[in-house]
């Protein structure tokens, strides 16, 4: 599955500035619940409840808050770079400032791991964060994050 | 003159047995046969019908070699077996080691009295020959693959090996009893006989063990002498505990457990010593028996003795596992391999001699038949057993890295043992440079230099370090100095972390994880406790199929961190090398294997 599926390219936010983990999972919950149409405390507590498990910062500077929202219909990412890193508590220590939220249907399956460690992969490389880093509008980093995906998935 | 001459010929001749089983290793690691099979076909081929032409037919000796060596190897089967890994095993095991011995030899003996046309009273003494697993071949087979098994699946086989002996023992007795005389016999009477049998076993071995664990620790001997005081007790304890009418096996199996768990001098030398031992008893038995042997005198016997072998494996044992073990939570995988390891061996072919020493009418054909089961369970289980646990998924994921701990006897310590490591690629020691406070280094070896501590600085790949520590940490150190894939592969994959005390069931409903229910309301932390023997070391992991859980911090111990890591499809790239065959074969000599690995590492 592309990035391109579950990415739309209105779901891109190349500057948000927050200063604190929890106001920038409040923020792009917020974002999150204006494109699905869902209620934004619910989508805010299901990433808290997931990150109070384990922090999803996956290190080199990444996070991948995710959850899981029984009535949406299909997955669905938002993906934002923070003009200034914030702590996220993550594997290595280091700061976050590259952020894409992931929320699935409470029967996603294999697809919700499959979105996850794709993902995943594509943030931890090295190569796409430094050009997602240097991206300065939305259609540059959307165009990253898809194009990198496709040729990935292949 | 006669007398000497003779002598020294059987000097001679069970030298040249000896040397020729030692060799015969090499050849059984090339093709992968089970080492215990290569020695009988030794023995086999020493004997009077083989090129040998060596006519052996005493019985007494061989029952008289084939007990000690017994007791020797369970007793050390013992002596390695620590008290954390009966958690959850003492129940299932003894159930197997009653009621399935029972179960087993009701079944076969119905069998056997059905082709062989005996009576049902002998029919039952077929069965209960061939009832009991055989310690020997479960301890040396399940250890020796190069493989670890789930902790429970394996304590619960060994323990069932060390303790189903005496059952099968005194149902042998028993029946050659019934068949001589026909005599009357309650069932109280053998029920209390059991009782009394396995109470008088346990007491013997445990107050013996105990006894050998205190004068180890009390009295100064001469060096060197520890570990034949260990052996020599062993044996007096078996021979005790049998001449007043209990079961020895029991005996020295758990005076072995006692002595193994409880701080003893020289334990180092000790457990040396009894590697080198536990090899001449496996050689000397099993070369023995087939000395004994005369194929010929197989042959009447030899299908019906081949279709009770099979009912065995396939029937016979299948059925007494799941009967056993009905009340306990075993996976159905864990079951068929539990089944699979119903291994058959000398314990059998002993108990087969009974009849021979006691005239009993058809003794041939016990001996025949036991002969066959335990040769077609060595070739068809012993065999296949590092295959079927893999593909059962009862072996470990992640078996123990093979550290090399060169251990150093300090006589008269007993709160510190001096340990030396290779200083390997990938170990934790080299990434963080540091040791814990509790282990003082005392030299370094470096380029063929004695180096002090201070001379050398921080440690180097490639040098030797040997430190002083308390003995029940050593464990832990060996983690520091084990190459480890959990520091590699961290930087480039992608995984999220979950503290200690997460619980299961919470990752399992957001990842679609396969997680057994009961496993479910445990923690991350209790998990790995469950799976890796209350012994987990950072780079630990546990499949789920797409995911997989991978130890990344300890705090005391215990897991405090985890990743769980996606695996990516197709999940070939993660195929552990140790299948393949020749790595399989070279794990049987355990310490060849180890240094294979290393080597290959490297």
């Amino acid at each position: 599955m592309p990035l391109s599926d579950l990415l739309a390219p209105n779901a891109v936010f190349p500057s948000l500035a927050v200063t604190s983990k929890k106001q920038a999972i409040q923020e792009l919950s917020a974002q999150a619940a204006s494109l699905t149409g869902h209620d934004e405390r619910e989508i805010f507590e299901t990433l808290l409840r997931r990150e109070r498990l384990g922090s999803t910062g996956v290190g080199g500077g990444v996070a991948i808050p995710h959850g899981k929202l029984p009535k949406l219909d299909k997955i669905v990412g938002l993906f934002a770079r923070l003009d200034t890193p914030v702590d996220f508590e993550s594997l290595d220590g280091e700061p976050v400032d590259l952020i894409f939220l992931l929320l699935a249907p409470e029967a996603a399956g294999a697809d919700h791991l499959k979105a996850l460690a794709r993902i995943a992969r594509l943030l931890r490389d090295p190569e796409v964060a430094k050009k997602l880093r240097g991206a300065r509008d939305a259609g540059a980093a959307y165009k990253l994050l898809t194009a990198t995906a496709a040729s990935d998935a292949a | 003159m006669e007398n000497i001459g003779s002598a020294n010929l059987l000097i001679l001749v069970g030298a040249a047995l000896a040397v020729l089983g030692v060799f015969s290793s090499l050849v059984a690691s090339r093709i992968g046969a089970p080492l215990l099979l290569i020695f009988l076909l030794v023995g086999l081929l020493a004997g009077e019908e083989g090129p040998g032409g060596i006519k052996f037919n005493d019985f007494y000796s061989t029952y008289l070699v084939g007990s000690a060596a017994l007791a020797i190897v369970l007793f050390d089967g013992g002596l390695r077996t620590r008290f954390a890994a009966f958690r959850g095993a003492f129940y299932p095991a003894i159930s197997l080691a009653t009621i399935g011995v029972v179960v087993t030899a009701v079944l076969v003996g119905l069998l056997a009295a059905y082709l062989l046309n005996l009576s049902w009273v002998e029919g039952m003494l077929v069965g209960s020959i061939v009832a009991s697993t055989d310690a020997a071949a479960v301890f040396f087979l399940l250890r020796a693959g190069g493989q670890q098994l789930k902790r429970r699946v394996a304590a619960t086989l060994e323990m069932e090996s060390g303790t189903n002996d005496p059952i099968a023992v005194f149902m042998t007795l028993l029946l050659v009893q019934l068949v001589l005389a026909s005599g009357q016999t309650s069932v109280g009477v053998i029920a209390f006989s059991v009782f009394r049998e396995a109470l008088e076993g346990a007491l013997v071995g445990i107050i013996g063990g105990f006894a050998i664990s205190f004068a180890l620790n009390r009295i100064a001997l001469p060096s060197g002498l520890h570990p034949l005081l260990v052996v020599a007790s062993a044996l007096f304890i078996y021979g005790l505990t049998v001449t007043i009418g209990g079961s020895g096996f029991l005996a020295v199996y758990l005076a072995g457990i006692v002595l193994g768990n409880r701080p003893v001098r020289a334990f180092a030398s000790i457990t040396t010593f009894h590697d080198t031992l536990t090899w001449l008893c496996q050689i000397a038995m099993f070369i023995m028996l087939g000395l004994l042997v005369t194929p010929s005198k197989l042959v009447p016997a030899l299908a019906a003795a081949f279709a009770i072998a099979f009912f065995l494996i396939v029937v016979a044992r299948p059925i007494a596992v799941w009967l056993c073990l009905a009340p306990f939570k075993f996976q159905t995988s864990e079951k068929v391999f539990m089944s699979w390891v119903g291994l058959r061996g000398a314990v059998s072919i002993f108990l087969a001699a009974i009849p021979t020493l006691s005239n009993v009418p058809h003794a041939d054909t016990y001996f025949s038949v036991a002969f066959v089961v335990v040769v077609v369970s060595l070739i068809v289980q012993g065999w296949s057993l590092t295959t079927v646990a893999q593909k059962l998924g009862v072996a470990l994921d992640d078996p123990a890295p093979s550290v090399k701990r060169i251990e150093i006897d300090l006589p008269g310590q007993l709160d510190e043992e001096l340990v030396g490591y290779p200083i390997v690629e990938g170990s934790p020691v080299v990434g963080h440079g540091t040791w814990p406070a509790w282990a003082k280094p005392v030299l370094i070896i470096r380029n063929e230099a004695i180096l002090s501590p201070q001379e050398a600085g921080a440690l180097q790949v490639g040098d030797y370090g040997y430190f002083l520590a308390p003995p029940q940490r050593v464990e832990r150190l060996d983690r520091l100095f084990a190459p480890n894939e959990g520091y590699i592969d961290e930087e480039s994959s992608a995984a999220f972390p979950f503290k200690g005390d997460v619980r299961i069931g919470a990752i399992a409903d957001m990842y679609e994880l396969n997680v057994q229910p009961a496993e479910r309301e445990m923690t991350v932390a209790e998990l790995f406790d469950s799976r890796f023997e209350e012994n987990p070391r950072p780079g630990n992991r546990i499949d789920f199929g797409h995911a997989r859980l991978v130890v990344r911090e300890l705090a005391d111990d215990k897991v405090s961190e985890a990743r769980l890591d996606f695996v990516q499809e197709p999940k070939g790239g993660f195929a552990p090398i140790r299948s393949t065959s020749i790595r399989r074969m070279l794990g049987y000599p355990k310490r060849l294997a180890r240094k294979v690995a290393r080597n290959s590492k490297n």
